[in-house]
Formats: C-alpha cells, sequence, structure tokens
C-alpha cells in the first residue's frame, strides 16, 4: 500500500474519531427516549465556543477538558430539563421537531453572542507539529483525537456494561415501563446518558475546532448531521454499531475524497449520504442494529 | 396490609377502574380474577405508580406500622417500600444477561451482603437460571423467562409482591413450576396478589380472591368458595351446569 493511501487511512480514522464520540451519544439518548436529537451536533459546536478563551490563552490542557466536559454535560442536562421532558410520551415526531427547534435556538443563541463570524482556534503549536509515523505523518492534534476517543469510549463502555448506571440505563432502554418497575429512576437515567452523550459531543467539537483551526457558530450542523448518518449505518441505538458507523464513514469519507479525482472532492457530503442508503438498502437495521421486532 | 380503596384510574378516553376496593392482609395470597379488559393489570399498574389514579386511595402499612398513600408516591418510592410488580408477558429486559436482570432487579437496594445472599436463593429456587447466568435472557425458553421475572422482582425483597399473569403462555409442567415457587414464597411470608386467567389454579392456592368486572368488584370470598360460586363457574372457569 503506497504512502499515500496509509495517510489517508491515518486521517480517516481521526475524523471517524470524531464521528464515532458524536455518535455514541447520539445513539445513547435515542435508544432510551427515543428521540433523534438533531441538536446534538450543536453541542459540540457549545463545547468549542466554551473553550475558545482557554485555547487562546494556551490555559493548562486539563482545565480546557475539564471545562468542555463539564459544559457539554450541563447543556445536555439542560436541554432535556427544559425541553425534552415534558415531551416524554408525546408522539415521536414531536420530539423530532423539537429538537431541531433547539438546534436552531443554540445555533441562533452562538451567533448572537458570537456573530457569524469564524474564529480561529488554534491548538498551540507543538499540537500541529507532525511527527513521522514510518512512511506517514501524524500531527498530535490527530494522535491525541484517536488515543482520547479509545480511552473515552473504553471508559463509557465500562461504565455501561459494568455499573449500577449502565444496567439502569440499558434496562431503561429495552423497556423504560419495566425498569421504572424495577425502581429506576427513569428521570436521573436519561438525565445521565443526556449528560455523557454531550460531553461526549463537546469534547468531539473541541477536538474538530482545533484540528480545523476554525469554528463558527453553526460549524456543529455537518457533523452533527454525519454522526446521525453513522449510528444508522451502525444500527441506531446500537453503541458498538455508532463507534463502528463512525469510522467507517470518516474512513469511507477521506478515502473517496483522496482516491477520487479532486473534481469530485466537492461531493464528499453527497457520497456519505449515497453511501448511507446503499447500506440500509442491504441491511435496514444498519451494520449491528437489531431487527425492530426483536424490541420490546 | 395493602388497602385499594375506591379506585378510578383511566387509560386515555377509557374510565377502566370506577371504584375498585381491595385488600390484602399480611401473609396472603390474593387471587384477583375477572375476564379481559376487566381491569386487573389496571389495577396492578396503579398500585406500582406506573399509572395514576383518579380518585381512591391505595394505603400500605409496613410491618412498623408506617402508614403510605402510594397514589402519591412515585415508582421508585413504591419498590423501596417492599411492593413489587412483577409485570405480564416475561418482560424480562432481552439484551441484558441473566445475571444483568437480576441486578436490575435489585436496583434499589444497598445491602450488598442481602443482594448477595437473595441472588444465591433465587438461583437455588430456580437451578436452571444459575446454569445460565450468562446468557441474554432473551434466548431462553418462555417458562425461564417467566422465572427470571419472578426472581428479578424477589430481588428487590418484595414485602408485597403482584404477579400479573405469571402462567399466560406457559406449558403446563412450567405453570405447575410456577405455582409451587408461588406457594413457597408465600411461605416465606410473601404477600401476593395474583392476577390470573387460570382462575381455577389461582383459586386453589389462594386464600381469598376478588371477581372484577368492568372495573368494579363483582364478588369476593375464600378462594374455596369462589371456586364453587356457580356465577364465577360459569364465567372465569370454563364449565356449565
Amino acid at each position: 500500500m503506497s504512502a499515500y493511501v496509509l495517510q489517508q487511512i491515518l486521517n480517516g480514522l481521526t475524523l471517524g474519531s470524531l464521528y464515532a464520540l458524536v455518535a455514541i451519544g447520539f445513539s445513547m439518548i435515542y435508544s432510551i427516549v427515543r428521540l433523534i436529537n438533531f441538536a446534538h451536533g450543536d453541542i459540540a459546536m457549545v463545547g468549542a465556543f466554551a473553550t475558545l478563551g482557554l485555547v487562546a490563552v494556551d490555559a493548562p490542557w486539563p482545565l480546557t477538558i475539564a471545562t468542555v466536559l463539564l459544559t457539554g454535560g450541563l447543556a445536555g442536562i439542560t436541554i432535556e430539563a427544559v425541553v425534552f421532558r415534558s415531551m416524554r410520551g408525546a408522539p415521536q415526531v414531536t420530539g423530532f421537531i423539537a429538537t431541531l427547534a433547539v438546534s436552531v435556538v443554540i445555533q441562533n443563541t452562538g451567533i448572537m453572542i458570537f456573530s457569524g463570524q469564524p474564529r480561529n482556534f488554534l491548538f498551540p503549536s507543538v499540537m500541529r507539529e507532525r511527527v513521522a509515523l514510518g512512511p506517514v505523518t501524524i500531527s498530535l492534534t490527530d494522535i491525541t483525537i484517536v488515543t482520547m476517543t479509545i480511552v473515552l469510549l473504553a471508559i463509557l463502555l465500562i461504565l455501561v456494561k459494568r455499573t449500577r448506571l449502565g444496567i439502569g440505563m440499558r434496562a431503561a432502554a429495552e423497556n423504560l415501563q419495566v425498569a421504572r418497575l424495577m425502581g429506576i429512576n427513569i428521570n436521573r437515567t436519561i438525565m445521565a446518558a443526556f449528560a455523557l452523550g454531550s460531553a461526549m459531543a463537546a469534547i468531539a467539537g473541541l477536538m474538530w475546532g482545533g484540528r480545523f483551526g476554525q469554528i463558527d457558530p453553526l460549524f456543529g450542523f455537518i457533523p452533527g448531521l454525519k454522526a446521525f448518518v453513522a449510528s444508522v449505518i451502525g444500527g441506531v441505538g446500537s453503541l458498538g454499531g455508532a463507534v463502528l458507523g463512525g469510522y467507517v464513514l470518516g474512513l469511507s469519507e477521506v478515502l473517496f475524497v483522496g482516491l477520487m479525482p479532486s473534481e469530485y472532492s466537492g461531493y464528499r457530503d453527497a457520497f456519505v449520504f449515497f453511501l448511507l442508503i446503499l447500506i440500509l438498502l442491504v441491511l435496514p437495521n444498519g451494520l449491528l442494529g437489531r431487527s425492530a421486532e426483536e424490541r420490546a | 396490609m395493602l388497602e385499594v380503596s375506591d379506585l378510578h384510574v383511566a387509560r386515555g378516553a377509557t374510565h377502566v377502574l370506577k371504584g375498585a376496593s381491595l385488600e390484602l392482609r399480611a401473609g396472603e395470597i390474593v387471587a384477583l380474577i375477572g375476564g379481559n379488559g376487566a381491569g386487573k393489570t389496571t389495577t396492578l399498574l396503579t398500585i406500582s405508580g406506573l399509572l395514576r389514579p383518579r380518585a381512591g386511595r391505595i394505603t400500605f402499612r409496613a410491618e412498623d406500622g408506617a402508614a403510605h398513600d402510594l397514589a402519591k408516591l412515585g415508582a421508585e418510592q413504591i419498590v423501596r417500600a417492599g411492593i413489587v410488580h412483577c409485570p405480564e408477558g416475561r418482560q424480562v429486559f432481552a439484551s441484558l444477561s441473566v445475571a444483568e436482570n437480576l441486578k436490575a432487579g435489585a436496583y434499589t437496594r444497598k445491602d450488598r451482603d442481602g443482594v448477595r445472599a437473595d441472588l444465591s436463593w433465587v438461583y437455588e429456587l430456580f437451578p436452571i437460571l444459575a446454569e445460565r447466568r450468562q446468557q441474554m435472557a432473551g434466548k431462553l425458553s418462555g417458562g425461564e423467562q417467566m422465572m427470571l421475572s419472578i426472581a428479578r422482582a424477589l430481588l428487590a425483597r418484595p414485602r408485597v409482591l403482584l404477579l400479573d399473569e405469571p402462567s399466560l403462555g406457559l406449558a403446563p409442567q412450567a405453570v405447575e413450576t410456577i405455582f409451587e415457587i408461588i406457594e413457597q414464597l408465600n411461605g416465606r411470608g410473601v404477600t401476593i396478589l395474583l392476577v390470573e386467567q387460570n382462575a381455577q389454579m389461582a383459586l386453589e392456592i389462594a386464600n381469598r380472591g376478588y371477581v372484577l368486572q368492568n372495573g368494579a368488584i363483582a364478588n369476593t370470598g375464600t378462594g374455596r368458595d369462589l371456586a364453587a360460586d356457580p356465577n364465577v363457574k360459569k364465567a372465569y372457569l370454563g364449565m356449565t351446569q
């Protein structure tokens, strides 16, 4: 394999990591409340803007990370408590439209506060240095993105598989009513799903900003949409599927742009959605999704 | 121990319970029988806090004498108070393992040693669950899922167990086992409210029974008396004179 292809694969893994981080929250929220949260990508934007000042002054990174996780988590909890909670039990389409509304509100609040002008979002120069990895090079930012994603996903996996909260979340995802009969506090469980999922999205927003160097109040929309596609490709509601879908999408998008003649690179988003249609034609439940009939 | 008085419950536009009253005394098995749509499941769902009554009271008196009005408590507090509802249709968490289902049953409990003791107790009660503890609950047979559903409820350490149609869709042998277990549990001091289509078997093991008709109690008596009642025989036991 040529160095060029390897390089593209590395880039695809980085982009896939970001998609996976956003997609897992998407799936987590969907699996419990059956809500396709179109405001989820905007949480990534909120995360990036929350750390804009810290990144500009080169604040110590633990502070930046803590800030982004906290802001993201709080943003998720807030929209759940203020908007979505009152719509529980409403027809699915009501919740769906509400998430679009929340998305618009978040974006416009961002524009009101920060204006629509793109802002520079530059990690310290050491993060942008590229290190050689055999025939290819990778920036420290990208290494951080990939390793941080793996660490965060591992933590999340342990949390969902091994802890009491995780059992409550999975039980609630499967059958909300029966979970209540077990004495599982549904409000707290849903809140935890929003907090965790949104924190993941926010940190993806921080890394997205650092990788592409610019942010604006509307930038969360496309990653949010792609993460949605990733979670559908993986099988909506399946956490493993969301991660797999994120990487499949990131890799194929980058390889499409990298391997096709350059005049096609403008079609990358079209390609993503074409891929979605193709996968759903063959596997209507996504790569790892369970069929609807199996669901309680 | 548990007293339901003049309960009115609506589901959507349908007024399902229209002044139902019943009582459970400590240590009893009480059967609640009635036709489809009479309001049996609705009664249980209201006791366990998933449905809110329009009117009426549900009073639970714990051993220490404290009285709770369940209509004012949330589902979580009702489980904590010791009233546990084992739902209709073996609704186990299919994608969770047997062991995880049991952990979910013990969700409200903080006494780790007690939970561990109860775990080995239910594994003794249902050896098949011990064998399959790592298996996905969805892969179990119907009878095994029912056992898991009961075992899961037991892990919450119920003082009152609400059982909704435990025999539904099970092979006769599995039904036999389930009813034996119900009597065994009762022997250990668990008060049981048993909703059953299989009125005959339910009345056989029950101390007392209630017949629910159109959302209200139409008849009550000891299990034996009800089983001998000509109207009950005709309507629910499939017998004609």
